[in-house]
């Protein structure tokens, strides 16, 4: 990543975090919400690798740290390093996600960075399986739906730009 | 210092970001490991200097949608506040035309009948008018039919639940009449069935302008009622009586609800001044 690279992400992260806490909020649906924050951790991981990944996972986990509660400070910060880790590993340099792969890896991380959560957290086992149905699938699936259309909508800028 | 900085990034990047990957892991399980203390004062400082500009940018997008939902409130509220106005204006015109009707009620102190107008007479002229009104409400033939502008006429048939109207146009209904300012009484009829002209002795000197109201004698309608203004006054075939044009308060057309007032005739008057 180039220095103008990492103005251009910053600017995006700012965005996604202001998009989440007002925009993500009005488009609430039976009280689930899109993680636009995992959305574009996913694809600054899958963009630029493993180590911006954990960078940009680093400082989101982090920022939504410092809005939760004191002592489960590092549990957000954590679990999206993880993250950001993970999905760095399948860097588009090496390889190429077509629209369903990168909806897959983010359904996945989306699993992995909740149950690293949890864990951290040390939530009880009921409050964790509640938790599991009642959050972590209907916003995964939420938030698949919002990626796909920024994923597609992206593909296609790309392939516009290749011609 | 961008140097050091594409040090610290390639240093991090390399064996596919594990060097990176540990050092932000590690960085987490401090913090999650830190006392409660600790916890707290990285998150204020991160609140009082990273993350200021955020949360300010942040507030004034959800001032920006509070306002917008206020206005949406706002406007809601002042429909309604319309609406309640409107029905506050047509409440006191209801209370105004009760409070008129009170007052028409002590005056006289006589049952007053409230009746809806249901029909005109389907001749070219209008001289009669039905209401909704009869027997069973106490209604009889001979009664003062009134409105809120003035005299309308007298109940000329009365039937169980409806009653026809002899309006002052009716060339049939003669009326004494009072000029309010001379207090000179003069009668009151309509010859053509459509304009009303008044006999008023000539000594009296009435004007153009000047208000009639009935006299009360005769024995059918009280003494007060507002029957007209005068609009020309034009010398008689007798000297000693003028006749005058009288234009009547209330416009008998336009006549949607009228009063009847439960005072029953007093023929023994009308008896005394035929003798």
């Amino acid at each position: 990543m180039n220095s103008l690279k990492w103005i251009k992400v910053l600017l995006v992260f700012i965005v996604c975090f202001i998009l989440q806490t007002t925009v993500a909020e009005w488009i609430q649906l039976f009280g689930a919400s899109p993680d636009i924050v995992v959305i574009m951790i996913v694809s600054i991981a899958i963009k630029f690798g493993p180590a911006a990944g954990c960078f940009w996972g680093f400082f989101a986990g982090f920022t939504q740290d410092v809005y939760g509660p004191a002592e489960w400070l590092g549990a957000n910060t954590i679990s999206m390093t993880v993250l950001g880790f993970l999905v760095g590993q399948l860097e588009e340099r090496f390889l190429t996600l077509n629209l369903p792969m990168k909806l897959g890896v983010l359904g996945f991380g989306f699993f992995v960075c909740d149950m690293v959560y949890f864990f951290l957290t040390g939530l009880e086992k009921d409050v964790v399986t509640n938790l599991f149905f009642s959050k972590t699938l209907p916003e995964c699936a939420y938030t698949l739906f919002v990626a796909a259309i920024y994923f597609h909508l992206s593909i296609g800028k790309k392939k516009k730009v290749h011609v | 210092m961008l140097r050091a900085f594409r040090f610290i990034v390639g240093l991090f990047s390399q064996k596919h970001g594990i060097v990176a990957f540990a050092f932000f892991l590690l960085l987490g399980i401090l913090m999650r490991q830190a006392p409660e203390a600790t916890q707290k004062s990285v998150i204020s400082a991160a609140l009082a200097s990273v993350f200021y500009p955020a949360q300010m940018v942040i507030s004034s997008v959800d001032e920006f949608r509070s306002v917008a939902h206020e206005n949406e409130m706002l406007k809601e509220e002042n429909a309604r506040l319309r609406q309640e106005t409107y029905y506050a204006s047509e409440a006191l015109q209801e209370l105004a035309r009760l409070h008129a009707l009170v007052r028409f009620d002590d005056k006289w102190d006589y049952p007053i009948v409230t009746a809806r107008v249901v029909g005109h007479n389907p001749g070219r002229f209008l001289t009669t008018l039905v209401i909704n009104r009869g027997t069973s409400r106490g209604v009889k033939e001979d009664m003062p039919v009134f409105s809120m502008n003035g005299l309308v006429g007298k109940v000329s048939k009365a039937t169980l639940t409806h009653s026809r109207v002899q309006l002052l146009v009716d060339p049939n209904l003669k009326l004494s009449v009072l000029e309010r300012r001379t207090r000179v009484v003069g009668f009151l009829e309509s010859v053509d069935g459509r304009t009303l002209s008044a006999m008023i002795p000539t000594h009296a000197g009435v004007k153009v302008g000047d208000t009639l109201i009935t006299s009360g004698l005769g024995g059918i309608f009280p003494k007060g009622i507002p029957v007209g203004t005068v609009t020309q006054v034009r010398p008689s075939d007798l000297e000693v009586m003028q006749l005058m044009d009288v234009m009547p308060f209330q416009e008998f057309s336009s006549l949607e609800e009228v009063f009847v007032m439960g005072k029953e005739p007093e023929w023994v008057v009308q008896e005394l001044l035929d003798e």
